[in-house]
């Protein structure tokens, strides 16, 4: 009886890659009808795992039973016709095709050779209802927000007929109300009998939806337990110790207006927006997906221009539209897509330290290698950069030390006023710590921090001030005393004046 | 002993490691050592040299356009901004008597112009940089035909000193080239500039953002490669003391291959200066290498391709099982899994090497015999008529009992250099040439002068050197008879088109004078278009087929060569019109068409003949017998009623 309901069993997995152990002893396993979470830090070989359930990758040691009989997987391919599906946090879609040929590529419904659309649409439609999502099989994938995305990865697993779903961080990027329609997804699946895993690092999200949780720690499954576990008994088991404060805050002294914004508005995206910002301060900037707080922030910073308003930097207008102006003036971003913008993948721990400070320390446009790599390394041991090497590609860093990296080259830089935005997405506990540690000592030696969080829970713990944003305008403005998530949430969702939210929904920002 | 063979394997497995983090470089050393093994007269300091110089022009263009690619861009427009500023070179100081320390500079800036144009495109025009520099590859083309009128402009000696050799054995284009490699390798590792470059290839955005003025980097990007193309363009014209208006043509094509097979990768972010350098190298050793083995003109083209593809798969197969360091990607790993995977690694690169060895050693025409060998540089052999001339002189070849060893200069007239130089670091006793461009072919024969190597000309002249005796027919006479012939048809009087051969070669220009010489003699006829066809079929058909449409009836057409006439033709008989057509060459396919009436006439060259008769002559001057100045091969017009007398 047991027996059929096992989906998946893993025993005794072991995947080593040249100077790693990634995975060590690993026992899992997954029912039918079951969310089984997986739980660890960044680097405990959460995706490792999944890889190797998913045939990217062979486990050098240990088995895998799939519905009871012991099997090799062998590639991506293998691993669909065993009814395993995957979706990763980078979507496997294609942007200029339409919904349903993403959903069947590769496998499109042919007559005489030919692709039939008719039924390939038709079949398309009812996944996606059975998905619950409300997009034509017709549209382009380009121009369909995250949220929908994912409902296109669902359908695309369904339409393979999958057993299991491995789904690796699927909330990381979603709003609140996006991640109560994917869990609404999760529990109907759960009911047709599918088995789901899924990673995450946000607690609550097991209580809300999985039964049972398997903790990794360092390569090694260090528990399997229910979803009723109190939060604190896993953070203690993911990190190996009790973790007494996870916001860390301390508040210095708040001194001289180092940032002000007047009036800034750019015609779409904000309106009107007033903020100031003091040294010792730190600024949460609060507000759904789509608020326009990235948009504010990169105008600010000069990245985009803007229509009207002013932005002082220590009393000094600063020219619109200019990022070496802000640099100079003593600004600095640490914007949202990290991979995207923050970093050059390819390139070395130190040269991505020195991206900023390159040209203001060259000489006669020769560059100071020397400075510059002594430099690298004095900032990377002060963060507690994990890597090898200095000369280690960024891109095979884990998410937490990537940050570190872009947070680097601005202390580097001497800035004095930091915009982190979503600065620990997609970052472990242990390191979302440091990096609030990090904030701590720069708001003590008298800079100053606009932080952009989705995270409610961070961005009470970390801000001074709390302002929220919504629909291009700031809605108010709450001191980190009388702020609270319910006082968060009703500004965040307050209609702003302004009539039109055409952007809002095109931008596709699931409406309300 | 036993001691002996344990060092040796360390120095080895040291050696092999360096070779195998270089990839391009292994492929470098493995060429040579099988180039060296199947030539005697590779391993040579002159013929190393010749590499040198040979590599040069190709280094210093990929010099520049590795800055471009490593951020993150493409520049096809080099080849061309070479051949311009080459060509301002030539007009300033040769046309209009600007003095050399001037029109350097003015030359170079030419160069620079050219790419700053290019970096406004792309960086503020937001072109994409294949389509900007797409747009410059033909404008600077243009503007080069434009400003030398077609013609190559002979150099002053004082720029063709660039192109020679310093104490008559350190060629100038090599110390060119090497301090042009340190000066890019000093930007690329040790300036903002070129650190930037590296940022903005990686990741634009993220570069942008850390206050790197990215707009401004992409300007001096591309002008850096446009001086660059300058530079590369002044060498090649001091090395013909000639400026070529069609020079370089396809040379960004061969750049871009040294910057790929050098390392780089086209999505940007990486490349070296000494990869491209190699990559340039590995280029110039093949073809240098092929030469000397004489492999047959087509066959190098095909290996030449293998070899690159070859190179580059290398390079990735290192680098995807290489020292990556936990990129993840192997599926195996552990002691077992790389072990395999060296294995692999080695059994491809062995498998690479038997094949370019058996297929240079199966290519190669048995040598060694003790037989008289003569070269023969032939302009092209993308067209009949050469392909005539090859036969006829082999069939001479072979019955005096020599070997002929042919190339095939592709219409480029530094490759044709090579390929001369490369004939007397072989030592062949003596070379037919069927010249380029005049001019251009002077500084090449003259250094087989200088190894006293007789040279024969075939078709057209040496200008500059000396040659033993030029073998042609008269294209001036030719064209006069062509007109005569035309006008004859018409009844001397009515509208004509002219089909003009590529602008800026002799034959175009010498049977173009004579026919307008010839047709001035006859006021009732009217020439209404002249347009070049490029002495190419489907351009003849499609210029004719746009002139039938802009200039309405016409009566009768000539075509510099039987290639556009077959191609005018064509294009009036899917009109469903009828004008006499007269071609110039008498192809076999020509002489067919005019006894089937397609064509009316063609002035036969008897290209079989030429050659034929080149060889004999450069036989006859190998056993000591003196010749005539010139031997002109008989010019005829073919028509309906001797056709038979010919093919």
């Amino acid at each position: 009886m047991s027996s059929t309901d096992e989906l998946l069993r893993v025993e005794g997995v072991r995947k080593a890659f040249p100077g790693v152990i990634a995975l060590d002893d690993v026992d899992f396993d997954l029912r039918r009808g079951e969310v089984h979470a997986l739980l660890g830090e960044n680097g405990a070989g959460k995706s490792t795992l999944i890889k190797v359930l998913s045939g990217a990758h062979r486990p050098d040691r240990g088995r895998i039973l799939v519905e009871d009989s012991e099997t090799l997987v062998r590639d991506a391919q293998h691993a669909a016709r065993l009814g395993i599906a995957t979706i990763y946090q980078e979507f496997n879609l294609v942007p200029d095709v339409t919904v349903a040929e993403n959903i069947f590529l590769g496998r499109q419904p042919r007559r005489f050779g030919f692709i039939d659309h008719r039924r390939m649409e038709a079949e398309a439609a009812a996944l996606l209802e059975r998905v619950g999502v409300d997009v034509s099989p017709r549209a382009k994938v380009r121009g369909l927000g995250i949220a929908r995305l994912q409902m296109v990865e669902i359908a695309k697993a369904l339409s393979l007929n999958a057993k299991v779903l491995i789904m690796d961080e699927p909330t990381a990027v979603l709003t609140t109300e996006e991640v109560e329609r994917l869990f609404t997804i999760a529990r109907r699946l759960r009911e047709d009998g599918v088995g789901i895993v899924f990673i995450t690092h946000h607690l609550e999200e097991i209580g809300a939806l999985a039964d049972r949780v398997t903790v990794l720690r360092d390569g090694r499954s260090v528990a399997h337990v229910g979803a009723d576990t109190p939060e604190d008994e896993l953070v203690r088991l993911m990190v190996g110790r009790s973790i007494d404060e996870q916001y860390p805050r301390e508040r210095p002294e708040t001194g001289e207006s180092l940032l002000r914004v007047r009036g800034l508005t750019r015609a779409g995206h904000f309106e009107d927006v007033d903020l100031e910002v003091r040294a010792g301060e730190v600024v949460g900037l609060a507000g759904l997906v789509g608020a326009g707080r990235t948009e504010v922030a990169r105008s600010v910073f000069g990245a985009d221009p803007y229509d009207s308003g002013t932005v002082e930097v220590l009393d000094r207008p600063l020219p619109g539209g200019d990022v070496n102006a802000a640099m100079t003036a003593g600004l600095g971003l640490v914007p949202e897509d990290r991979k995207g913008q923050g970093l050059v993948l390819d390139a070395s721990v130190e040269e991505n330290l020195g991206l900023v400070t390159l040209g203001p320390t060259s000489k006669a446009g020769f560059v100071n290698l020397a400075g510059q790599r002594a430099s690298a390394r004095r900032i990377a041991g002060d963060l507690g950069v994990r890597m090898s090497s200095i000369s280690q590609h960024v891109r095979t860093l884990s998410g937490g030390n990537q940050q570190k990296v872009v947070i680097g080259k601005w202390l580097l830089a001497d800035s004095r006023v930091l915009i982190l935005d979503e600065p620990t997405r997609g970052v472990d506990a242990g390191a979302k710590v440091e990096i609030y540690r990090l904030v701590n000592e720069l708001t003590a030696s008298g800079h100053a921090v606009l932080m952009i969080s989705s995270d409610l829970p961070e961005v009470l713990g970390m801000s001074d001030r709390i302002l929220v944003m919504a629909q291009g305008r700031i809605t108010g403005e709450l001191s980190a005393q009388e702020a609270t998530q319910d006082a968060v949430m009703s500004l965040a969702v307050a209609a702003g004046p302004r009539s039109s939210t055409e952007e809002h929904e095109v931008e596709g920002h699931d409406g309300h | 002993m036993a001691t002996d063979t344990g060092k040796s394997g360390g120095t080895w497995s040291a050696l092999r490691r360096f070779l195998l983090e270089n990839g391009a470089l292994t492929a470098l050393a493995i060429l040579v050592v099988v180039m060296s093994l199947l030539s005697d007269d590779f391993l040579t300091a002159q013929n190393l040299l010749n590499v040198g110089v040979q590599a040069a022009v190709i280094a210093i263009l990929a010099f520049g356009v590795t800055f471009v690619i490593i951020s993150g861009g493409i520049d096809l427009s080099v080849g061309s901004v070479a051949a311009l500023s080459a060509t301002v070179l030539g007009f300033l100081a040769t046309v209009q008597g600007v003095p050399i320390w001037s029109a350097l500079p003015l030359a170079a800036a030419t160069g620079v112009a050219c790419g700053l144009v290019n970096g406004v495109l792309i960086a503020y025009g937001r072109l994409p940089s294949f389509i900007a520099t797409l747009a410059m590859l033909s404008i600077g083309r243009g503007l080069s035909l434009v400003l030398s009128e077609g013609s190559p402009i002979s150099l002053p000696d004082s720029v063709a000193v660039l192109g020679r050799s310093l104490g008559g054995w350190l060629p100038v284009p090599v110390i060119i080239m090497l301090v042009m490699v340190l000066v890019t390798a000093v930007i690329l590792r040790r300036t903002f500039a070129g650190r930037a470059m590296y940022a903005i290839g990686g990741n634009e955005e993220a570069a942008r953002l850390s206050g790197i003025r990215v707009k401004r980097h992409q300007l001096g990007i591309y002008a850096l490669s446009g001086l660059f193309a300058a530079v590369a363009g002044i060498i090649l014209a001091s090395r013909l003391a000639s400026a070529q208006p069609q020079a370089a043509q396809g040379y960004e094509l061969d750049a871009i291959a040294a910057v790929v097979i050098g390392g780089a990768s086209l999505a940007g972010g990486v490349g070296s200066a000494f990869g491209t350098l190699v990559g340039a190298l590995i280029l110039a050793v093949l073809r240098n290498g092929l030469n000397l083995l004489s492999v047959s003109a087509f066959w190098q083209q095909v290996v030449i391709g293998v070899v690159i593809a070859i190179a580059v798969l290398f390079d990735t197969l290192r680098r995807r099982s290489g020292g990556g360091g936990g990129a993840g990607s192997g599926a195996d790993s552990g002691t077992n899994g790389s072990r395999r995977k060296r294995g692999i690694r080695l059994a491809v690169a062995a498998a690479a090497t038997a094949l370019v060895v058996g297929a240079l050693s199966f290519l190669t025409p048995n040598s060694g015999t003790e037989t008289t060998r003569i070269g023969m540089s032939l302009s092209t052999l993308n067209n009949p008529f050469f392909l005539q001339m090859r036969d006829g002189a082999q069939a001479e070849a072979d019955e005096a009992g020599v070997e002929l060893v042919v190339t095939d200069a592709q219409d480029d007239a530094s490759q044709q250099a090579d390929q001369i130089q490369n004939f007397v670091s072989t030592g062949v006793a003596a070379m037919v040439i069927n010249p380029v461009d005049s001019d251009a072919a002077g500084p090449p024969v003259g250094g087989a002068n200088n190894a006293d190597i007789p040279v024969v000309a075939a078709d057209r002249g040496v200008n500059e050197a000396h040659v033993e005796t030029l073998v042609a027919s008269d294209n001036v006479e030719g064209g006069r008879l062509a007109a005569q012939e035309l006008a004859d048809a018409i009844g001397e009087e009515g509208r004509i088109v002219v089909l003009q051969g590529t602008p800026g070669t002799s034959a175009s220009r010498e049977r173009g004078s004579g026919f307008e010489e010839g047709i001035a003699e006859f006021p009732d006829i009217e020439v209404v278009a002249r347009q070049p066809a490029d002495f190419d079929r489907s351009k003849g058909l499609d210029v004719m087929t746009n002139m039938l449409q802009g200039n309405g009836d016409i009566d009768a057409v000539f075509a510099e060569n039987d290639e556009m006439a077959l191609g005018a033709a064509a294009a009036l008989s899917s009109r469903g019109e009828e004008a006499v057509v007269i071609g110039f060459d008498g192809t076999p396919e020509g002489l067919e068409a005019v006894a089937e009436g397609t064509l009316y006439a063609s002035v036969a060259q008897r290209p079989a003949e030429l050659g034929r008769v080149a060889l004999r002559n450069a036989i006859a001057v190998v056993e000591g017998e003196s010749l005539e100045e010139t031997v002109m091969v008989p010019v005829e017009v073919v028509t309906e009623e001797n056709v038979d007398e010919f093919g």
